[in-house]
């Protein structure tokens, strides 16, 4: 690997994001950071990611919209997108649907609480 | 029952005898007299109609050869004006077409002459027990009637024709009906809510081999009402009727949604920070934020243990207040339940092995496919065999058998582990309730799996029992119902 690979980890919880972050540096990934979906967009079209992680419940725009607006643009719907998800929700293989019935399509996702190894080994596996 | 020759006349009758014959006047109004009844006479007919227009008997003794008008005219007198008053026939040719005719005019029974004592005493017992049963019919409707008026909760009765016969005034109240009076009216024109009528419908076609009540709630504009239906039936099993009966629950389930909202918002709020501590901790443990001592890398293990279950209790109050709100059992599906334990054995396989304890299937034959929430009853299973291996010393025996009957899946899991006390086993289906004694001490545990197993097997209309013995081992058992689909 000549270049490092990329990823953005967007959660509206900040000590959250530095945890996965410091794991990820450690792992010899390059990382940004944002806290909410408008700000994940901001990112995404300054330095294209290789992959997102995502979660679901956040601020101004949630995961949901972003990843569906991420998928649904012929520009962008290449990058690989990890949902953080929440208990009680509904996971298969490809989609993901929240307690409160809101789907919405996605390349592989995480139940939080997160086990930060876990987590290493499904971005390893995308990347 | 009324002996023949001891009339029960607790409630001092009043008999009126009409007959020309003086010797047949004296003779039963002593009689009678003596027995306690109020005792009036007429000689003729007309005598006797004025009579009976002044006052009610309740019973009237009538000769049918009077002079003047003769019985049979004043037998419908007396119909019209007391309908309830009881008319024996005394006739002096007892002939079948006499008393034919006067029997269609309304007497209720004839007595020849001459007549004894005795005979007397027997036609009158019955006129009493006829009067007495009448009473009896219309002190109870009265009661019944004052009753189902009174009651807060909502009562319809229909016929097999789903003509209402009884509808409480709460029952209008609640189906917000304010109109006429509705007895005697079809079901159709009084309730608009298909979902009830549909139900009453079903009630009356229910196979004889049944008795079921039907339960649904249904929304009334702004409310939520329980309704139950149960059809009625004669002594052939054939119904005749449903009892509708309604209760408003808006109230109570508003209240239980506040209180699960109220729950899962406060677990949401909990979890999130104890998630991202944990991971903080995860971070430094790793050793990312710089070399941890081996003391410091020991607390923050113990730290992150706490967290970690902390992080669990609140996972389990969310899925106790989802199951109770009711929310699971609306996502039902049919799946293999050979399939669902197998896995569960083979899952907890591993952790069995750990503490030497072997853990194995009673290979049950094949047992049909199960309708319900399929998350839950993983749930049930994995709650109660990781309770097993947690309460279970090394080196014991845990056994899991099921079973499908006619009406119902059996699973058993059972160990010989740590058993349960007397004291204990009343109240581990409680929160936050935990079995503490020297073998327990080190088991964490949130308290909260039993009862998310009871309210689950609940969920599903079904059972869990639980039988143990100390140091012996403990057995749950189970049971849930099997829909055909």
């Amino acid at each position: 690997m000549s270049e490092k690979q990329h990823i953005l980890v967007v959660d509206d919880d900040p000590d959250l994001v530095e945890s996965i972050s410091m794991k990820l540096e450690s792992k010899k990934f390059k990382v940004t950071k944002a806290y909410d979906g408008i700000e994940a967009w901001e990112k995404i079209k300054e330095d294209r990611p290789e992959l997102i992680i995502l979660d679901v419940m956040m601020p101004r725009k949630d995961g949901y919209e972003t990843c569906k607006e991420i998928k649904n643009d012929d520009q962008y719907k290449d990058i690989i997108v990890v949902l953080l998800t929440a208990v009680g929700d509904a996971v298969s293989s490809t989609n993901y649907t929240h307690m409160d019935g809101k789907t919405t399509p996605a390349d592989d996702f995480i139940p939080k609480p997160i086990d930060l190894d876990k987590l290493m080994e499904i971005v390893e596996d995308h990347l | 029952m009324i002996q023949n020759n001891e009339l029960n006349n607790s409630f001092n009758y009043s008999v009126l005898v009409i007959d020309d014959e003086k010797r047949i006047r004296e003779v039963t109004s002593k009689m009678l007299t003596q027995e306690g009844f109020e005792v009036a006479v007429a000689e003729d007919g007309n005598t006797g109609m004025k009579m009976i227009k002044e006052k009610h008997y309740d019973i009237i003794l009538l000769d049918l050869m009077i002079p003047g008008i003769s019985g049979l005219d004043v037998l419908p007198y007396i119909k019209e004006n007391h309908p309830d008053s009881i008319v024996i026939v005394i006739t002096g040719y007892a002939t079948l077409e006499h008393s034919i005719k006067t029997m269609k005019s309304g007497a209720f029974d004839f007595i020849p002459k001459p007549f004894s004592p005795q005979d007397l005493r027997i036609v009158i017992s019955k006129a009493i027990q006829f009067i007495q049963t009448l009473q009896d019919i219309a002190n109870e409707k009265s009661r019944m009637g004052v009753l189902v008026n009174q009651l807060s909760g909502g009562v319809m009765a229909t016929d097999f024709n789903k003509t209402i016969v009884l509808a409480n005034p709460a029952f209008l109240k609640m189906i917000d009906y304010f109109g006429k009076d509705v007895t005697g009216c079809n079901v159709s024109e009084v309730i608009k809510h298909k979902e009830m009528k549909s139900m009453i419908d079903r009630a009356l076609s229910m196979p004889p081999e049944v008795l079921s009540d039907l339960t649904e709630e249904i929304n009334i504009s702004e409310n939520i009402v329980s309704v139950r239906c149960i059809p009625f039936r004669d002594r052939l099993k054939r119904n005749i009727g449903t009892i509708t009966v309604i209760y408003d629950i808006t109230t109570l389930k508003k209240m239980d949604q506040l209180k699960s909202d109220f729950v899962s918002m406060v677990a949401h709020e909990i979890r999130s920070p104890l998630n991202s501590i944990g991971m903080q901790l995860q971070v430094i443990l790793d050793g990312l934020a710089g070399p941890a001592t081996e003391k410091q890398q020991e607390i923050l293990t113990r730290a992150s243990e706490k967290i970690r279950s902390l992080s669990n209790l609140s996972t389990e109050l969310l899925e106790l207040a989802s199951i109770e709100s009711g929310l699971i059992t609306q996502e039902k599906e049919k799946f293999d339940i050979n399939h669902l334990l197998n896995e569960q054995v083979a899952f907890f396989q591993e952790a069995a092995l750990a503490k030497n304890i072997s853990l194995e299937l009673d290979e049950p034959s094949k047992l049909p496919p199960i309708f319900a929430n399929k998350s839950n009853i993983d749930e049930v299973l994995s709650n109660l065999i990781s309770n097993s291996i947690n309460y279970t010393p090394e080196g014991g025996d845990i056994k899991i058998f099921a079973v499908a009957t006619k009406s119902y899946f059996h699973i058993s899991v059972s160990d010989n582990g740590f058993g349960i006390s007397n004291e204990d086993i009343e109240r581990i289906f409680d929160r936050f309730y935990r079995v503490k004694n020297e073998k327990t001490r080190y088991i964490t545990g949130t308290g909260l799996g039993l009862p998310i197993v009871k309210s689950i097997v609940e969920a599903h209309n079904g059972k869990i029992k639980v039988e143990s013995e100390l140091s012996k081992g403990s057995t749950f058992y189970v049971y849930l119902p099997y829909i055909e689909t």
